[in-house]
């Protein structure tokens, strides 16, 4: 803008500026009837001032400055104009020398179009220039210095110059932690006794460097199994005959009982059909083709008598009489009672035998209760407990029939899984808690398309 | 009285229980996560003693555990760890989908990894405690070492697990500490005394997986990352102990070739068994630490003499099989023998081209037993024993040298006793059992073999005739066999009663002993209380019960040998 003000000026301070399209000039010199309008609002000026000729000029200034590079009133004579001498041999030297470049060398038509042909310097992108948070960033910088004068090195560059020491050195700084399962980790003496902390316990404390106490009932074990518990002697690869038939007896029992539970279950469950007898295939038959006696229904009877039943709302007022008769009836009755108690204390002197009786069968069952309770909770620190929602499943016993048992080590076929054995035994000793896999339940159902390529091929 | 009404539910055991879930969500986790802090901290669940005041009325089946446990559970720093990555997986799998690659190294780079050392520090406060839990492990350890690179754990949990179970192997046998081997039909188990701790394990046979399904395998590999940890420490503190170099190494005898050894193959040969290992203080090999000798009375001495009777008898052994060189065929199971033989001080060696590590040839003339497994063998040495397996272990299990003729090849074996079952008084006793017992007595073996013999030529003179004979001289061998075994039972019993011969009232003295003791106890009978009595009456009738059983079992044996014997000596004859 400032540029094109400037322009104005300088136009309007010359006295012989002759425009270039004089035609246009004459063409706005037509007289238009003007038209009135209110001059008290900038719209209004906007809009019906006649700026063109300002605009032509400015047009035409521009086109100048483009094709010249400045305004050619202003031009020297010798920018304008050269003196005509006749033809110079600069022509032949050219033609040689694009003839010797080749036609690569010449640009192309194109790219000259494109060339952008104003003689007017583009403005400078000032955003271009300039630097976001120059002024943050030059205080930060300051900062550095400061503190570099002073001896304090960023951090960044602390641990690079601790890094280029290290591997100077060769040792690395940072050391990676190992993996727990990394096959060549190291071990080193746990349980030497180490320097004693001398740091204050509660500074210890407060940092977390000192773990918490393990409570010392965490350090008993929840059931008294051993953890290896080794086969029964029939298990053996080559066993005794008696050891082998026990521990075969002891399968077949467990089979038993668990054929028995399943016998039940399936009895249980059996839907009871009826039995087509004889009496019932006749009355099918027949149905229908004997006229049936309509039975009367004797329900209304019934419930009448049910309405009839109930208590009765009212109750007949006692009357004084009545009331003081209850009372001497119930005051007596206690009497009576209170008597009869006193006698038979007085009996139980002579019962004093029979009694003492009772109370020693009864202090001998309580003791057999007492004993009993002691085994079965002795009996429980080994059974496994009800942990979650399932119980504990006993594995089946790993047995071998005698036609199975192997007559050598070489052909010997191990029986069951010891990985099974191991879980069941964590389970067994109520260290985890027994689980079943959890069984994939698809929410939607699976839709089946052939492929197009595979149709296209049938 | 007054006050106020008591809520329910807000004291008791309905607030000294949580329930799984809100043990959980209290420690922010992952029930995966929350699974494995539990099983890495000791921490079980519980069965409340009143399910329905804890389930705040409830019947559901639930799983409590103690909120106490919980609230220790919330100091662990592991818990930050599982946090930490669980976000390093996000950001992981969020790389991933942007298909950062150089993102995705360098996360991998610095994957979050967490230390158990405190924990088993913590759990086992002293090395004696983790000694003792250490059955756990070792079973753990052997049982993932077998697993086959399928995906199921990690490969470098299972090279690990191969690692510490060698190293393992490798200290028992240098400290000779293994006392029992049986092999059953799910895998071998193992007993050794460590330190005075009694040690179970069991290995499966090679090759013997199919991997069940009903298994929570992500749960085997949470214990197993605590054991390895716990097998880690407690192997270097026991190599420590025997001044062992940890990371074992092979004792070389060639110095020259040590240096150009690949570890990889070190390792192998480790692995094979079949060396000794090296030692970080060269120490004389048989160095016997007499047991020392105080000057003790009355029942001390007793203890102490049969104390070092024990010690005797340990120490024979552990030498048992000192100056025998094995060699084994290819078909047995070649660790579980080496491990065995050269826990008990023989030499083994195996063929070249089955494993590294044989030290010997097949033929060489110095080898004294020959392991087979299978019927027949072609080319055979005269001036050794071929022999199945089972004689090794059942000689372990004996405690002495077996007559080898029972197990020679092609010979029907004598049943393998399982040498963890301990027979009480009056308990069913295998004869097979019986006839160990009299061999390691050392009495024996003559007569039976005399037995036998006599028995063969009674045979070969004539046929049907003198079967029924034969079997009742059995039957009264037997008998007068076994009321040998019972009188000797007793003097073994008694054993700990020195008496000396040169006196001239000892077995007076000794019967008016006797004679006071049974006075003694009639009396002490006698004066018992009723209910007392009842109990010494019902224990005793126990007692008679079983005793009888046993003498069932025991008729019934007799009866069943005899059914076969004559099938037996029909084979005989055919043979």
């Amino acid at each position: 803008m400032a540029a094109v003000r400037r322009h104005k000026r300088v136009a309007a301070a010359q006295p012989g500026f002759l425009p270039i399209k004089s035609s246009l000039d004459g063409n706005s010199s037509v007289i238009k009837r003007r038209k009135r309008v209110n001059k008290n609002k900038k719209k209004s000026w906007n809009r019906f001032s006649d700026i063109q000729d300002v605009e032509e000029f400015l047009d035409d200034v521009r086109l100048q400055e483009r094709a010249t590079g400045g305004l050619i009133a202003e031009k020297t004579d010798d920018t304008l104009f050269f003196v005509d001498t006749g033809e110079t041999e600069e022509k032949d030297t050219q033609a040689q020398t694009t003839v010797k470049k080749g036609k690569h060398s010449k640009p192309l038509r194109i790219d000259l179009i494109l060339q952008p042909d104003s003689h007017i310097q583009a403005p400078k992108n000032v955003l271009a220039f300039q630097q976001p948070n120059a002024k943050k960033q030059r205080r930060i910088s300051e900062r550095a210095a400061k503190l570099a004068a002073m001896g304090v090195l960023p951090r960044r560059e602390k641990l690079l110059q601790l890094r280029s020491a290290a591997a100077a050195s060769g040792l690395s700084v940072k050391e990676h932690p190992v993996a727990n399962n990394n096959p060549d980790r190291a071990f080193y003496d746990l349980w030497s006794a180490g320097t004693p902390e001398t740091a204050d316990p509660y500074y210890l404390e407060q940092t977390k460097k000192k773990l918490v106490k393990r409570p010392d009932r965490l350090n008993e074990k929840p059931s008294v199994l051993p953890a290896v518990e080794v086969i029964a002697p029939g298990g053996s690869y080559n066993p005794d005959f008696f050891s082998h038939q026990d521990l075969l007896r002891e399968a077949h029992e467990v089979e038993l009982k668990k054929q028995k539970a399943e016998e039940k279950l399936a009895r249980q469950l059996a839907v009871n059909e009826d039995k087509a007898t004889e009496e019932s295939t006749f009355k099918e038959q027949v149905e229908g083709l004997i006229e049936e006696e309509e039975i009367e229904p004797q329900e209304p009877e019934g419930d009448t008598e049910d309405t009839v039943m109930g208590p009765t709302a009212t109750q007949e007022k006692k009357t004084e009489k009545q009331r003081k008769k209850e009372k001497a009836q119930r005051i007596k009755d206690l009497q009576r009672k209170v008597e009869r108690q006193v006698i038979d204390k007085q009996q139980q002197l002579f019962q004093l035998r029979s009694i003492s009786a009772s109370v020693k069968k009864q202090e001998q069952r309580t003791e057999m209760r007492q004993a009993q309770r002691k085994v079965q909770q002795e009996a429980q620190k080994s059974m496994p407990r009800r942990l979650g929602r399932l119980k504990f499943q006993t594995p089946d016993l790993d047995v071998q029939l005698s036609d199975e048992l192997a007559s050598s080590l070489r052909s010997l076929k191990p029986e069951g899984s010891i990985l099974k054995d191991r879980f069941k035994s964590l389970q067994k000793r109520n260290i985890i808690e027994p689980r079943e896999r959890a069984r994939f339940n698809r929410k939607y159902k699976l839709k089946y398309s052939e492929k197009r390529a595979f149709r296209e091929i049938e | 009285m007054g006050g106020l009404q008591k809520k329910k539910y807000e004291s008791g055991s309905a607030t000294n229980y949580i329930s799984r879930n809100k043990a959980r969500k209290k420690l922010s986790l992952s029930l995966a996560d929350f699974r494995r802090l539990c099983i890495l901290k000791g921490i079980y669940p519980h069965e409340p003693k009143h399910k329905k005041k804890v389930n705040k009325g409830s019947t559901a089946p639930r799983t409590f555990y103690l909120l106490k446990d919980i609230r220790f559970l919330l100091h662990e720093p592991i818990v930050g760890k599982f946090r930490e990555y669980k976000i390093f997986v996000r950001k992981l799998r969020k790389a991933y989908g942007k298909a950062e690659w150089s993102g995705v190294q360098r996360m991998k780079e610095n994957k979050p990894a967490y230390k158990l050392d405190h924990i088993i520090k913590e759990r086992y406060p002293t090395f004696i405690d983790a000694v003792r839990d250490v059955d756990d492990a070792l079973s753990m350890c052997f049982l993932f070492s077998t697993f086959a690179r399928t995906g199921k754990c990690h490969v470098q949990t299972i090279q690990l697990c191969r690692r510490l179970g060698v190293e393992w192997m490798n200290y028992i046998i240098t400290s000779r500490s293994l006392r029992k081997v049986f092999l059953s039909i799910k895998g071998i188990y193992y007993q050794a005394e460590v330190l005075g701790q009694t040690i179970t394990w069991i290995i499966p046979y090679q090759f013997a997986h199919d991997h069940p399904t009903d298994v929570d395998y992500r749960v085997m590999a949470t214990f197993t990352e605590l054991y390895t940890t716990l097998l880690g420490f407690v192997n270097f503190r026991l190599y420590q102990t025997l001044n062992l170099v940890y990371p074992p190494k092979v004792k070389h005898t060639k110095c020259a070739s040590i240096k150009y050894m690949d570890l990889h193959i070190s390792y192998q040969k480790l692995a094979a068994l079949s060396a000794s290992l090296a030692r970080t203080v060269p120490s004389v090999e048989d160095e016997e630490a007499e047991l020392d000798h105080f000057p003790a009375e009355g029942e001390d001495l007793e203890k102490m003499e049969t104390r070092e009777k024990m010690e005797l008898e340990q120490n024979k052994q552990k030498k048992l099989f000192e100056g025998l060189k094995f060699f084994l065929n290819r078909e047995v199971p070649r660790e579980s023998l080496a491990f065995v033989i050269r826990c008990f001080g023989g030499e083994v060696s195996w063929d070249k081209s089955l494993c590294i590590g044989s030290t010997y040839d097949e033929t060489d003339e110095t080898i004294t037993h020959h392991i087979v497994d299978r019927p027949t063998i072609d080319k055979q040495y005269i001036n050794r024993y071929y022999i199945q397996p089972q004689w090794v272990y059942d000689c372990v299990n004996g405690k002495i040298l077996l007559p080898v003729e029972e197990y020679f090849l092609g010979v029907t074996l004598p049943p393998h006793l399982s040498p963890f079952v301990e027979e009480s008084e009056g308990d069913y006793v295998p004869p097979e059992k019986l006839k160990l017992l009299a061999l390691q007595k050392g009495e024996k073996p003559q007569a039976e073999e005399d037995e036998e013999e006599e028995e063969e030529e009674e045979d070969d003179e004539d046929d049907e005739e003198e079967d029924d004979q034969s079997e009742d001289e059995d039957e009264a061998e037997d008998e007068a066999s076994l009321a040998e075994m019972e009188e000797k039972r007793a003097q073994g019993k008694s054993l700990s009663v020195k008496v000396t011969p040169g006196k001239v009232k000892p077995e007076n003295r000794m019967r008016t002993e006797q004679e006071e003791k049974a006075e003694e106890k009639r009396l002490a009978i006698m004066m018992m209380k009723k209910r007392e009595k009842y109990l010494y009456d019902k224990i005793m009738f126990g007692k008679k019960r079983h005793v009888r059983e046993a003498n069932k079992l025991a008729a019934k044996r007799k009866a069943h040998d005899d059914a076969n014997k004559p099938d037996k000596k029909k084979k005989k004859k055919k043979c």
